[in-house]
């Protein structure tokens, strides 16, 4: 898809200290183990107390994202309203599956069934901003936020004036078991800044809620512009290869999802290969999860709006470039759901 | 009954997470819809929950419920009227 659409704001809640927004200034969290949990805010200045007591933790950092990223814009109530996530409220939805089991299919709480549907966040959004307009959770595994960013350019182009489009996802202690079963994660602990020292099965987990209001003309809010938003299925070498160079070659940077993982480390070896432009990681800032590409894209538009790449993010680069005006993100989702997107300076 | 009431005000604060909530906050009689806790529907639903976990009853007849969840008072002698042998 390409029809060029703007970040009017933005807001992220994730493993390092991006609530604030400031990056310049953000220091680089260091995790020792392979889970990443997200630095939360504190929920009271958004959300009314006697709603707090209900939500669980993605509930909060979903919504709270949404309304921060909707203050910074300068947008009160939202048009659509249009998000991504691979696996939605874990946390309630694990509650509603234990009490299945324990009380024999009887006493169930109404509140975990009830949150534990993907579109939850939506829907407590639109009940707190009164929003009435298009509302649509894509789950679609690593294209989840993608799709919601396709979905929201289309709703561009179609004349409205903004929306609302975000990723959320949580990595519950017992889901992160699950993952590791099926080799989802490094077997030994690995700190996020050592994640890069070695290729090797696995890589570490991650969570995050990341939101934009996304505008179709530029404005006095506008920090970056969204040009482009590939998705490719298992692609082979050729058609990513081809995506790449029709995307990527005339970038000044490359934010690469490389996440340490042997397994699917060669497409990222494909990526280095065609795209020689400077590179920078995104994953031990945020761990690896279905909506990471949300991450990567608020990193992207802090990027140009910084107009800098702290070096204190990314310790294992050696040569930050110093002057960059279109960024390609290049990611993918255990070697199925590839992603690029283009972000260039407003 | 009036440790059935406390431990009662320990369950709902527990049950409808109502942070901040003492249980010597709660009024016996006070209503625990719209004024006093201000509770809603979705925690009525989490109280019929709280009656048929806690104590085995399960109210059918949602008319009845809405008699039954008026206060503390009015939860604690229902059950005990249930729990009385027959």
């Amino acid at each position: 898809m390409k029809v060029k659409c703007y970040i009017q704001g933005m807001a992220a809640i994730s493993p390092q200290s991006t609530f604030e927004g400031d990056i310049t200034n953000m220091p680089l969290v260091r995790t020792e183990s392979n889970r990443l949990a997200c630095i939360e805010p504190d929920y009271k200045p958004y959300i009314p107390a006697n709603s707090l007591r209900r939500m669980t933790r993605i509930l909060k950092m979903g919504l709270t994202a949404a309304l921060k990223c909707l203050a910074e814009s300068g947008v009160s109530t939202p048009g659509p309203i249009v998000t991504g996530t691979g696996k939605g409220s874990l946390q309630d939805t694990e509650k509603f599956i234990k009490e299945i089991e324990q009380y024999k299919e009887t006493a169930l709480n109404p509140t975990p069934f009830i949150q534990s549907t993907y579109n939850s966040v939506n829907g407590l959004i639109a009940l707190q901003q009164q929003g009435t307009d298009y509302n649509n959770t894509f789950v679609h595994r690593g294209f989840s936020f993608e799709n919601a960013l396709v979905d929201s350019m289309m709703l561009l182009q179609e004349g409205y004036t903004h929306t609302l489009t975000g990723g959320f996802e949580e990595i519950t202690p017992e889901h992160f078991y699950i993952k590791s079963r099926i080799g989802h994660w490094r077997t030994e602990p690995v700190a996020n800044t050592d994640l890069f020292n070695q290729e090797l099965p696995g890589t570490i987990a991650g969570e995050g809620s990341t939101f934009f209001v996304l505008g179709a003309e530029a404005n006095e809010h506008s920090i970056a512009a969204l040009s482009a938003c590939k998705l490719l299925y298992k692609p082979d070498p050729m058609q990513l290869t081809a995506t790449l160079r029709e995307l990527g070659a005339d970038a000044d940077l490359i934010i690469s999802g490389t996440n340490g993982d042997s397994n699917h480390a060669h497409y990222y070896h494909l990526l280095n290969n065609t795209l020689t432009q400077p590179s920078i990681p995104f994953k031990h800032l945020c761990g690896e999860y279905e909506t990471a590409g949300a991450f990567a894209l608020w990193l992207a538009a802090s990027l140009l709006k910084a107009g800098t790449i702290p070096s204190a993010l990314f310790p294992m680069v050696q040569q930050l470039p110093s002057n960059f005006k279109k960024i390609v993100i290049y990611n993918h989702f255990y070697g199925e759901q590839h992603t690029v997107m283009v972000v260039e300076r407003v | 009954m009036e440790e059935l009431k406390k431990k009662l005000k320990e369950q709902i604060i527990e049950a409808l997470n109502l942070q901040d909530t003492k249980p010597e906050d709660i009024d016996d009689n006070a209503p625990l819809f719209g004024e006093g806790l201000g509770l809603d529907s979705i925690d009525s639903l989490e109280l019929m929950v709280l009656l048929e976990r806690q104590y085995g009853i399960k109210v059918e007849d949602p008319r009845e419920g809405r008699k039954i969840l008026q206060s503390v008072q009015s939860m604690a002698e229902f059950i005990q009227s249930k729990q009385q042998p027959a």
